[in-house]
Protein backbone atom coordinates (compact mmCIF):
# COMPACT_ATOMS: atom_id res chain seq x y z
CA UNK A 1 0.00 0.00 0.00
CA UNK A 2 2.80 2.34 1.00
CA UNK A 3 4.57 1.48 -2.22
CA UNK A 4 1.48 2.29 -4.29
CA UNK A 5 0.93 5.56 -2.41
CA UNK A 6 4.59 6.47 -2.88
CA UNK A 7 4.52 5.81 -6.60
CA UNK A 8 1.25 7.76 -6.93
CA UNK A 9 2.82 10.71 -5.15
CA UNK A 10 5.93 10.43 -7.33
CA UNK A 11 3.87 10.34 -10.54
CA UNK A 12 1.83 13.35 -9.34
CA UNK A 13 5.06 15.26 -8.72
CA UNK A 14 6.38 14.19 -12.12
CA UNK A 15 3.20 15.50 -13.73
CA UNK A 16 3.52 18.82 -11.91
CA UNK A 17 7.08 19.08 -13.25
CA UNK A 18 5.99 18.20 -16.77
CA UNK A 19 3.16 20.75 -16.70
CA UNK A 20 5.66 23.39 -15.50
CA UNK A 21 7.98 22.40 -18.35
CA UNK A 22 5.07 22.58 -20.83
CA UNK A 23 4.22 26.08 -19.52
CA UNK A 24 7.85 27.14 -19.93
CA UNK A 25 7.80 25.77 -23.48
CA UNK A 26 4.65 27.80 -24.15
CA UNK A 27 6.30 31.05 -23.02
CA UNK A 28 9.41 30.29 -25.12
CA UNK A 29 7.20 29.84 -28.21
CA UNK A 30 4.45 32.34 -27.37
CA UNK A 31 6.06 35.30 -29.11
CA UNK A 32 7.62 33.50 -32.06
CA UNK A 33 8.09 35.68 -35.12
CA UNK A 34 5.93 33.48 -37.31
CA UNK A 35 2.74 33.57 -35.30
CA UNK A 36 -0.28 31.50 -36.29
CA UNK A 37 -2.83 34.36 -36.40
CA UNK A 38 -5.38 32.49 -38.48
CA UNK A 39 -5.43 29.52 -36.13
CA UNK A 40 -5.54 31.85 -33.11
CA UNK A 41 -8.64 33.59 -34.46
CA UNK A 42 -10.27 30.22 -35.13
CA UNK A 43 -9.49 29.05 -31.62
CA UNK A 44 -10.75 32.32 -30.09
CA UNK A 45 -14.03 31.78 -31.95
CA UNK A 46 -14.31 28.17 -30.78
CA UNK A 47 -13.20 28.77 -27.19
CA UNK A 48 -14.64 32.23 -26.76
CA UNK A 49 -17.66 33.02 -28.92
CA UNK A 50 -19.05 29.49 -28.89
CA UNK A 51 -18.73 29.30 -25.10
CA UNK A 52 -20.73 32.50 -24.55
CA UNK A 53 -24.18 30.82 -24.46
CA UNK A 54 -23.11 28.28 -21.84
CA UNK A 55 -21.40 30.92 -19.70
CA UNK A 56 -24.36 33.25 -20.15
CA UNK A 57 -26.97 30.70 -19.03
CA UNK A 58 -24.87 29.67 -16.02
CA UNK A 59 -24.18 33.28 -15.00
CA UNK A 60 -27.88 34.12 -15.33
CA UNK A 61 -28.85 31.23 -13.05
CA UNK A 62 -26.10 32.06 -10.53
CA UNK A 63 -27.10 35.74 -10.37
CA UNK A 64 -30.79 34.93 -10.01
CA UNK A 65 -30.34 32.17 -7.42
CA UNK A 66 -27.86 34.17 -5.35
CA UNK A 67 -30.28 37.10 -5.26
CA UNK A 68 -33.35 35.03 -4.40
CA UNK A 69 -31.53 33.04 -1.71
CA UNK A 70 -29.74 35.99 -0.11
CA UNK A 71 -32.78 38.21 0.16
CA UNK A 72 -34.41 36.52 3.23
CA UNK A 73 -31.17 36.69 5.24
CA UNK A 74 -30.59 40.34 4.37
CA UNK A 75 -34.26 41.10 5.07
CA UNK A 76 -33.87 39.62 8.57
CA UNK A 77 -31.27 42.32 9.30
CA UNK A 78 -33.19 45.03 7.46
CA UNK A 79 -30.45 45.21 4.86
CA UNK A 80 -32.39 44.37 1.69
CA UNK A 81 -31.11 47.54 0.09
CA UNK A 82 -27.61 46.00 0.24
CA UNK A 83 -28.69 43.20 -2.09
CA UNK A 84 -27.40 44.71 -5.38
CA UNK A 85 -24.05 45.54 -3.81
CA UNK A 86 -23.69 42.14 -2.18
CA UNK A 87 -24.54 40.24 -5.36
CA UNK A 88 -22.31 42.45 -7.50
CA UNK A 89 -19.28 42.17 -5.22
CA UNK A 90 -19.70 38.41 -4.76
CA UNK A 91 -20.13 37.81 -8.47
CA UNK A 92 -17.38 40.14 -9.68
CA UNK A 93 -14.76 39.23 -7.10
CA UNK A 94 -15.21 35.48 -6.85
CA UNK A 95 -18.21 33.66 -8.21
CA UNK A 96 -18.16 34.75 -11.86
CA UNK A 97 -14.39 34.20 -12.39
CA UNK A 98 -14.32 30.84 -10.65
CA UNK A 99 -17.58 29.48 -12.08
CA UNK A 100 -16.68 30.68 -15.60
CA UNK A 101 -13.23 29.11 -15.28
CA UNK A 102 -14.72 25.82 -14.08
CA UNK A 103 -17.20 25.79 -16.96
CA UNK A 104 -14.37 26.48 -19.39
CA UNK A 105 -12.25 23.76 -17.77
CA UNK A 106 -15.13 21.39 -18.44
CA UNK A 107 -15.96 22.51 -21.95
CA UNK A 108 -12.67 23.78 -23.40
CA UNK A 109 -10.21 21.73 -21.34
CA UNK A 110 -11.91 18.44 -22.09
CA UNK A 111 -12.34 19.24 -25.78
CA UNK A 112 -8.64 20.19 -26.07
CA UNK A 113 -7.60 17.02 -24.25
CA UNK A 114 -9.80 14.86 -26.44
CA UNK A 115 -9.06 16.59 -29.76
CA UNK A 116 -5.29 16.75 -29.33
CA UNK A 117 -5.25 13.33 -27.70
CA UNK A 118 -7.06 11.87 -30.66
CA UNK A 119 -4.63 13.62 -33.02
CA UNK A 120 -1.73 12.20 -31.00
CA UNK A 121 -2.88 8.57 -31.05
CA UNK A 122 -3.79 8.67 -34.75
CA UNK A 123 -0.34 10.13 -35.58
CA UNK A 124 -1.82 13.39 -36.93
CA UNK A 125 0.51 15.40 -34.69
CA UNK A 126 3.46 13.36 -35.95
CA UNK A 127 2.30 13.92 -39.54
CA UNK A 128 2.22 17.65 -38.91
CA UNK A 129 5.69 17.55 -37.40
CA UNK A 130 7.30 15.58 -40.24
CA UNK A 131 5.79 17.93 -42.80
CA UNK A 132 7.86 20.71 -41.25
CA UNK A 133 5.08 22.35 -39.22
CA UNK A 134 5.85 22.81 -35.56
CA UNK A 135 2.75 21.23 -33.93
CA UNK A 136 3.47 22.86 -30.58
CA UNK A 137 3.34 26.34 -32.10
CA UNK A 138 0.42 25.55 -34.38
CA UNK A 139 -1.77 23.54 -32.00
CA UNK A 140 -0.73 24.31 -28.43
CA UNK A 141 0.43 27.94 -28.49
CA UNK A 142 -2.67 29.14 -30.35
CA UNK A 143 -5.03 27.22 -28.06
CA UNK A 144 -3.33 28.45 -24.89
CA UNK A 145 -3.33 32.06 -26.15
CA UNK A 146 -7.01 31.74 -27.01
CA UNK A 147 -7.95 30.68 -23.46
CA UNK A 148 -5.73 33.38 -21.93
CA UNK A 149 -7.43 36.03 -24.06
CA UNK A 150 -10.97 34.70 -23.95
CA UNK A 151 -11.32 33.89 -20.25
CA UNK A 152 -11.33 37.57 -19.14
CA UNK A 153 -13.87 38.35 -21.87
CA UNK A 154 -16.09 35.49 -20.71
CA UNK A 155 -15.73 36.56 -17.08
CA UNK A 156 -16.77 40.16 -17.87
CA UNK A 157 -19.71 38.77 -19.86
CA UNK A 158 -20.67 36.54 -16.91
CA UNK A 159 -20.42 39.55 -14.56
CA UNK A 160 -22.81 41.53 -16.74
CA UNK A 161 -25.33 38.70 -17.20
CA UNK A 162 -25.32 37.78 -13.50
CA UNK A 163 -25.94 41.39 -12.44
CA UNK A 164 -28.79 41.65 -14.93
CA UNK A 165 -30.20 38.36 -13.59
CA UNK A 166 -29.90 39.72 -10.08
CA UNK A 167 -32.01 42.75 -11.09
CA UNK A 168 -34.63 40.31 -12.45
CA UNK A 169 -34.41 38.40 -9.15
CA UNK A 170 -35.01 41.58 -7.16
CA UNK A 171 -37.98 42.43 -9.38
CA UNK A 172 -39.62 39.07 -8.74
CA UNK A 173 -40.87 40.52 -5.42
CA UNK A 174 -40.23 44.27 -5.59
CA UNK A 175 -40.12 46.83 -8.31
CA UNK A 176 -36.71 48.38 -8.74
CA UNK A 177 -35.77 50.28 -11.84
CA UNK A 178 -32.72 49.16 -13.82
CA UNK A 179 -31.17 52.62 -13.45
CA UNK A 180 -31.39 52.53 -9.65
CA UNK A 181 -30.14 48.95 -9.47
CA UNK A 182 -27.30 49.70 -11.88
CA UNK A 183 -26.28 52.79 -9.85
CA UNK A 184 -26.29 50.83 -6.60
CA UNK A 185 -24.13 48.12 -8.19
CA UNK A 186 -21.54 50.52 -9.57
CA UNK A 187 -21.47 52.65 -6.44
CA UNK A 188 -20.49 49.55 -4.50
CA UNK A 189 -17.84 48.28 -6.89
CA UNK A 190 -14.27 49.56 -6.73
CA UNK A 191 -11.20 48.98 -8.83
CA UNK A 192 -9.89 46.74 -6.05
CA UNK A 193 -12.83 44.44 -6.78
CA UNK A 194 -12.35 44.42 -10.53
CA UNK A 195 -8.57 44.26 -10.97
CA UNK A 196 -7.75 41.09 -9.00
CA UNK A 197 -10.69 39.29 -10.61
CA UNK A 198 -9.53 40.39 -14.04
CA UNK A 199 -5.94 39.36 -13.34
CA UNK A 200 -6.86 35.95 -12.03
CA UNK A 201 -9.01 35.22 -15.06
CA UNK A 202 -5.86 35.45 -17.23
CA UNK A 203 -4.20 32.86 -15.00
CA UNK A 204 -7.28 30.65 -15.12
CA UNK A 205 -7.14 30.84 -18.92
CA UNK A 206 -3.46 29.91 -18.88
CA UNK A 207 -4.15 26.94 -16.59
CA UNK A 208 -7.03 25.63 -18.74
CA UNK A 209 -5.08 25.98 -21.98
CA UNK A 210 -1.84 24.52 -20.66
CA UNK A 211 -3.48 21.55 -18.94
CA UNK A 212 -5.79 20.77 -21.89
CA UNK A 213 -2.92 20.88 -24.39
CA UNK A 214 -0.50 19.04 -22.11
CA UNK A 215 -2.99 16.22 -21.56
CA UNK A 216 -3.69 16.01 -25.29
CA UNK A 217 -0.04 16.06 -26.33
CA UNK A 218 0.93 13.36 -23.83
CA UNK A 219 -1.95 10.99 -24.60
CA UNK A 220 -1.01 7.33 -24.77
CA UNK A 221 -2.79 4.00 -25.12
CA UNK A 222 -5.27 4.66 -27.93
CA UNK A 223 -8.90 5.60 -27.53
CA UNK A 224 -8.91 4.70 -23.83
CA UNK A 225 -6.09 7.21 -23.40
CA UNK A 226 -8.10 9.89 -25.23
CA UNK A 227 -10.97 9.51 -22.76
CA UNK A 228 -8.54 9.60 -19.86
CA UNK A 229 -6.89 12.75 -21.23
CA UNK A 230 -10.24 14.50 -21.58
CA UNK A 231 -11.40 13.83 -18.05
CA UNK A 232 -8.02 14.33 -16.38
CA UNK A 233 -7.72 17.68 -18.21
CA UNK A 234 -10.96 18.76 -16.49
CA UNK A 235 -9.96 17.44 -13.08
CA UNK A 236 -6.42 18.88 -13.14
CA UNK A 237 -7.49 22.25 -14.56
CA UNK A 238 -10.31 22.56 -11.98
CA UNK A 239 -7.91 21.80 -9.16
CA UNK A 240 -5.39 24.30 -10.56
CA UNK A 241 -8.13 26.95 -10.76
CA UNK A 242 -8.82 26.63 -7.03
CA UNK A 243 -5.10 26.67 -6.18
CA UNK A 244 -4.54 29.73 -8.37
CA UNK A 245 -7.60 31.40 -6.86
CA UNK A 246 -6.14 30.89 -3.41
CA UNK A 247 -2.73 32.21 -4.48
CA UNK A 248 -4.06 35.25 -6.35
CA UNK A 249 -6.32 36.19 -3.42
CA UNK A 250 -3.34 36.01 -1.06
CA UNK A 251 -1.07 38.00 -3.38
CA UNK A 252 -3.63 40.70 -4.18
CA UNK A 253 -4.43 40.91 -0.47
CA UNK A 254 -0.74 41.50 0.25
CA UNK A 255 -0.65 44.12 -2.50
CA UNK A 256 -3.53 45.96 -0.88
CA UNK A 257 -6.39 45.03 -3.20
CA UNK A 258 -8.78 44.24 -0.37
CA UNK B 1 9.73 6.77 -69.28
CA UNK B 2 12.48 4.23 -68.52
CA UNK B 3 13.05 3.28 -64.91
CA UNK B 4 16.24 5.16 -63.92
CA UNK B 5 17.08 2.59 -61.36
CA UNK B 6 15.53 -0.81 -61.96
CA UNK B 7 15.22 -3.32 -59.13
CA UNK B 8 18.19 -5.57 -58.51
CA UNK B 9 20.80 -3.07 -59.62
CA UNK B 10 22.35 -1.36 -56.60
CA UNK B 11 23.97 1.90 -57.57
CA UNK B 12 26.59 2.77 -55.00
CA UNK B 13 28.03 5.46 -57.29
CA UNK B 14 24.92 7.61 -56.95
CA UNK B 15 24.84 10.44 -54.43
CA UNK B 16 24.10 9.27 -50.90
CA UNK B 17 20.96 10.96 -49.54
CA UNK B 18 20.63 9.15 -46.21
CA UNK B 19 23.37 7.65 -44.09
CA UNK B 20 22.54 5.89 -40.82
CA UNK B 21 25.49 4.76 -38.75
CA UNK B 22 25.50 2.52 -35.70
CA UNK B 23 22.08 3.56 -34.42
CA UNK B 24 21.02 2.56 -30.92
CA UNK B 25 17.69 3.18 -29.24
CA UNK B 26 16.16 1.72 -26.09
CA UNK B 27 12.85 2.23 -24.34
CA UNK B 28 13.76 1.52 -20.74
CA UNK B 29 15.22 -1.96 -20.68
CA UNK B 30 13.87 -2.78 -24.13
CA UNK B 31 16.79 -2.35 -26.57
CA UNK B 32 14.93 -1.90 -29.85
CA UNK B 33 17.76 -0.81 -32.14
CA UNK B 34 21.22 -2.13 -31.28
CA UNK B 35 23.60 -0.81 -33.88
CA UNK B 36 21.82 -0.49 -37.24
CA UNK B 37 23.45 1.14 -40.27
CA UNK B 38 22.05 1.89 -43.71
CA UNK B 39 22.81 4.04 -46.76
CA UNK B 40 20.21 5.28 -49.25
CA UNK B 41 21.39 6.58 -52.62
CA UNK B 42 19.57 8.98 -54.92
CA UNK B 43 16.88 7.28 -56.99
CA UNK B 44 17.07 4.10 -54.94
CA UNK B 45 14.27 2.19 -53.19
CA UNK B 46 15.60 0.42 -50.12
CA UNK B 47 13.31 -1.79 -48.16
CA UNK B 48 13.85 -2.51 -44.50
CA UNK B 49 12.41 -5.94 -43.90
CA UNK B 50 11.75 -7.31 -40.46
CA UNK B 51 9.27 -9.14 -38.32
CA UNK B 52 6.51 -7.28 -36.50
CA UNK B 53 7.95 -5.52 -33.48
CA UNK B 54 11.50 -5.65 -34.80
CA UNK B 55 11.84 -1.85 -34.63
CA UNK B 56 11.30 -0.94 -38.30
CA UNK B 57 8.85 1.89 -37.60
CA UNK B 58 11.04 3.12 -34.76
CA UNK B 59 13.92 3.26 -37.23
CA UNK B 60 12.18 5.57 -39.72
CA UNK B 61 10.82 7.73 -36.93
CA UNK B 62 14.45 8.23 -35.90
CA UNK B 63 15.33 9.32 -39.45
CA UNK B 64 12.87 12.24 -39.29
CA UNK B 65 13.68 12.78 -35.60
CA UNK B 66 10.22 11.96 -34.32
CA UNK B 67 12.28 9.81 -31.99
CA UNK B 68 15.77 10.64 -30.81
CA UNK B 69 18.22 7.72 -30.82
CA UNK B 70 20.42 7.08 -27.79
CA UNK B 71 23.50 7.06 -29.98
CA UNK B 72 24.60 6.83 -33.59
CA UNK B 73 24.52 9.23 -36.51
CA UNK B 74 21.84 10.08 -39.07
CA UNK B 75 22.74 12.21 -42.07
CA UNK B 76 20.02 13.34 -44.46
CA UNK B 77 20.99 15.24 -47.61
CA UNK B 78 24.38 15.88 -46.02
CA UNK B 79 22.99 17.33 -42.78
CA UNK B 80 23.37 15.80 -39.35
CA UNK B 81 19.72 15.31 -38.29
CA UNK B 82 20.56 15.01 -34.63
CA UNK B 83 22.46 18.30 -34.49
CA UNK B 84 19.91 20.55 -36.24
CA UNK B 85 17.99 23.20 -34.32
CA UNK B 86 14.17 23.20 -34.57
CA UNK B 87 13.90 25.70 -37.44
CA UNK B 88 16.61 23.99 -39.52
CA UNK B 89 14.98 20.63 -38.82
CA UNK B 90 11.56 21.89 -39.96
CA UNK B 91 13.19 23.25 -43.11
CA UNK B 92 14.88 19.92 -43.88
CA UNK B 93 11.74 17.92 -43.10
CA UNK B 94 10.03 19.58 -46.06
CA UNK B 95 12.42 17.59 -48.29
CA UNK B 96 11.45 14.32 -46.62
CA UNK B 97 8.02 12.86 -47.22
CA UNK B 98 6.58 10.39 -44.74
CA UNK B 99 3.67 8.07 -45.43
CA UNK B 100 2.24 6.79 -42.17
CA UNK B 101 0.85 3.31 -41.79
CA UNK B 102 -2.41 4.87 -40.60
CA UNK B 103 -2.20 7.59 -43.33
CA UNK B 104 -2.60 10.11 -40.46
CA UNK B 105 -4.93 12.41 -42.43
CA UNK B 106 -6.26 15.39 -40.45
CA UNK B 107 -9.75 14.14 -39.74
CA UNK B 108 -11.30 17.55 -39.15
CA UNK B 109 -10.28 18.69 -42.65
CA UNK B 110 -11.52 17.73 -46.11
CA UNK B 111 -9.17 16.10 -48.60
CA UNK B 112 -8.63 19.50 -50.24
CA UNK B 113 -7.78 21.10 -46.88
CA UNK B 114 -5.50 18.20 -45.96
CA UNK B 115 -3.53 18.77 -49.15
CA UNK B 116 -3.54 22.56 -48.90
CA UNK B 117 -2.33 22.51 -45.31
CA UNK B 118 1.39 21.85 -46.02
CA UNK B 119 1.27 24.28 -48.98
CA UNK B 120 -0.07 27.10 -46.79
CA UNK B 121 2.36 26.30 -44.01
CA UNK B 122 5.37 26.64 -46.30
CA UNK B 123 4.08 29.51 -48.46
CA UNK B 124 4.34 27.31 -51.53
CA UNK B 125 0.97 28.40 -52.84
CA UNK B 126 0.19 31.99 -52.01
CA UNK B 127 -3.14 32.27 -53.83
CA UNK B 128 -6.17 29.94 -53.75
CA UNK B 129 -5.76 29.40 -57.49
CA UNK B 130 -2.18 28.16 -57.12
CA UNK B 131 -3.13 25.87 -54.25
CA UNK B 132 -6.06 24.53 -56.23
CA UNK B 133 -3.84 23.71 -59.20
CA UNK B 134 -1.25 21.89 -57.06
CA UNK B 135 -3.94 19.94 -55.21
CA UNK B 136 -5.52 19.01 -58.54
CA UNK B 137 -2.15 17.81 -59.85
CA UNK B 138 -1.40 15.44 -56.96
CA UNK B 139 -4.98 14.20 -56.74
CA UNK B 140 -4.83 13.34 -60.43
CA UNK B 141 -1.49 11.60 -59.86
CA UNK B 142 -3.04 9.31 -57.24
CA UNK B 143 -6.24 8.90 -59.27
CA UNK B 144 -8.63 10.49 -56.78
CA UNK B 145 -9.57 13.82 -58.34
CA UNK B 146 -13.20 13.45 -57.30
CA UNK B 147 -12.53 13.27 -53.55
CA UNK B 148 -11.66 16.95 -52.87
CA UNK B 149 -14.67 17.65 -50.67
CA UNK B 150 -14.75 14.37 -48.78
CA UNK B 151 -13.61 13.94 -45.19
CA UNK B 152 -11.14 11.16 -44.29
CA UNK B 153 -13.93 9.25 -42.52
CA UNK B 154 -15.69 8.97 -45.89
CA UNK B 155 -12.72 7.29 -47.58
CA UNK B 156 -11.78 3.60 -47.76
CA UNK B 157 -8.44 2.35 -46.42
CA UNK B 158 -6.86 2.29 -49.88
CA UNK B 159 -8.15 5.79 -50.68
CA UNK B 160 -6.78 7.13 -47.39
CA UNK B 161 -3.39 5.65 -48.25
CA UNK B 162 -3.50 7.34 -51.68
CA UNK B 163 -4.48 10.71 -50.20
CA UNK B 164 -1.72 10.27 -47.61
CA UNK B 165 0.67 9.69 -50.49
CA UNK B 166 -0.66 12.77 -52.30
CA UNK B 167 -0.15 14.90 -49.17
CA UNK B 168 3.38 13.53 -48.87
CA UNK B 169 4.19 14.37 -52.47
CA UNK B 170 2.60 17.81 -52.65
CA UNK B 171 5.73 19.39 -51.16
CA UNK B 172 7.84 17.61 -53.82
CA UNK B 173 10.16 15.85 -51.38
CA UNK B 174 13.51 14.38 -52.46
CA UNK B 175 13.15 11.42 -50.12
CA UNK B 176 10.02 9.50 -49.15
CA UNK B 177 9.79 7.17 -46.16
CA UNK B 178 6.98 4.63 -46.29
CA UNK B 179 5.83 2.98 -43.09
CA UNK B 180 4.11 -0.30 -44.00
CA UNK B 181 2.42 1.12 -47.11
CA UNK B 182 0.33 -1.98 -47.82
CA UNK B 183 -0.51 -3.19 -44.33
CA UNK B 184 -4.22 -3.64 -43.76
CA UNK B 185 -5.05 -3.50 -47.47
CA UNK B 186 -6.34 -6.35 -49.62
CA UNK B 187 -3.74 -7.81 -52.07
CA UNK B 188 -5.21 -6.01 -55.10
CA UNK B 189 -5.27 -2.59 -53.43
CA UNK B 190 -1.83 -3.30 -51.94
CA UNK B 191 -0.43 -4.01 -55.40
CA UNK B 192 -2.06 -0.84 -56.74
CA UNK B 193 -0.42 1.16 -53.96
CA UNK B 194 3.01 -0.32 -54.76
CA UNK B 195 2.55 0.44 -58.46
CA UNK B 196 1.49 3.94 -57.54
CA UNK B 197 4.59 4.35 -55.35
CA UNK B 198 6.81 3.27 -58.27
CA UNK B 199 4.96 5.50 -60.72
CA UNK B 200 5.23 8.51 -58.40
CA UNK B 201 8.88 7.77 -57.73
CA UNK B 202 9.59 7.98 -61.45
CA UNK B 203 7.43 11.07 -61.87
CA UNK B 204 8.81 13.00 -58.89
CA UNK B 205 12.30 11.45 -58.92
CA UNK B 206 12.34 10.51 -55.26
CA UNK B 207 14.50 8.12 -53.24
CA UNK B 208 12.70 5.89 -50.76
CA UNK B 209 13.01 3.77 -47.70
CA UNK B 210 10.12 1.34 -47.43
CA UNK B 211 9.42 -0.32 -44.12
CA UNK B 212 7.49 -3.53 -44.49
CA UNK B 213 7.26 -7.22 -43.79
CA UNK B 214 5.44 -7.78 -47.07
CA UNK B 215 7.62 -9.65 -49.54
CA UNK B 216 5.33 -8.74 -52.43
CA UNK B 217 6.28 -5.12 -51.84
CA UNK B 218 9.92 -6.19 -51.70
CA UNK B 219 9.65 -8.02 -54.99
CA UNK B 220 7.90 -5.21 -56.81
CA UNK B 221 9.51 -2.11 -55.37
CA UNK B 222 12.85 -2.71 -53.68
CA UNK B 223 16.21 -2.31 -55.37
CA UNK B 224 17.83 -3.53 -52.21
CA UNK B 225 16.56 -5.09 -49.00
CA UNK B 226 18.11 -4.64 -45.56
CA UNK B 227 16.88 -7.15 -43.02
CA UNK B 228 16.50 -5.77 -39.50
CA UNK B 229 16.56 -8.51 -36.90
CA UNK B 230 17.39 -8.30 -33.22
CA UNK B 231 17.84 -4.56 -33.66
CA UNK B 232 20.84 -5.06 -35.98
CA UNK B 233 21.65 -5.45 -39.67
CA UNK B 234 21.01 -9.11 -40.29
CA UNK B 235 21.34 -9.54 -44.04
CA UNK B 236 21.33 -7.29 -47.09
CA UNK B 237 20.78 -8.02 -50.75
CA UNK B 238 18.38 -7.95 -53.64
CA UNK B 239 15.08 -9.78 -53.50
CA UNK B 240 16.52 -12.67 -55.51
CA UNK B 241 19.65 -12.92 -53.36
CA UNK B 242 17.59 -13.12 -50.19
CA UNK B 243 15.14 -15.57 -51.75
CA UNK B 244 18.00 -17.91 -52.59
CA UNK B 245 19.63 -17.49 -49.20
CA UNK B 246 20.14 -20.59 -47.08
CA UNK B 247 19.65 -18.56 -43.91
CA UNK B 248 16.93 -20.04 -41.68
CA UNK B 249 15.22 -16.71 -40.99
CA UNK B 250 15.09 -15.92 -44.70
CA UNK B 251 13.67 -19.34 -45.47
CA UNK B 252 10.92 -18.67 -42.94
CA UNK B 253 10.24 -15.28 -44.51
CA UNK B 254 9.96 -16.75 -48.01
CA UNK B 255 7.99 -19.81 -47.00
CA UNK B 256 4.77 -18.58 -48.68
CA UNK B 257 6.44 -17.01 -51.71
Amino acid sequence: MAGKGGSGFRSALTEVGEIAEFTDRFFRNAFHARFEWRELIRQCTVNGALTLPLVGVTAFIMGLVLTVQSRPTLARFGAESMLPAMVAISMVREIAPVITALICAGKIGSSMGAELGSMRVTEQIDAMEVSGTNPFRYLAVTRIWSTILMLPVLVVFADGISIWASWIGVNLRDTVSWELFYRQVFDSLEYSDLIPAFIKSFFFGLAIGVVGCYKGFTTKKGTEGVGRSAHSAVVTASLLIFILDLLVVQITDLLGFT
Amino acid sequence: MADPYPPGQPNAAAERVIRIQDLHLSFGSNHVIRGFSLDLHRGENVMVLGRSGSGKSVLIKCIVRLLRPDSGRIEVLGQDMLALDQDALDHLRVKIGFLFQSSALYDSMTVQENLEFPLRRHWIATTPGEADALVGEVLAAVGLSETRDLYPSELSGGMKRRIGLARTLILKPEIVLYDEPTTGLDPITGKEIVELILDLQRRYNTSSIIISHDLHVAKLAANRIAVLHGGRNYLEGTYEELRRSEDELMKRFFVFM
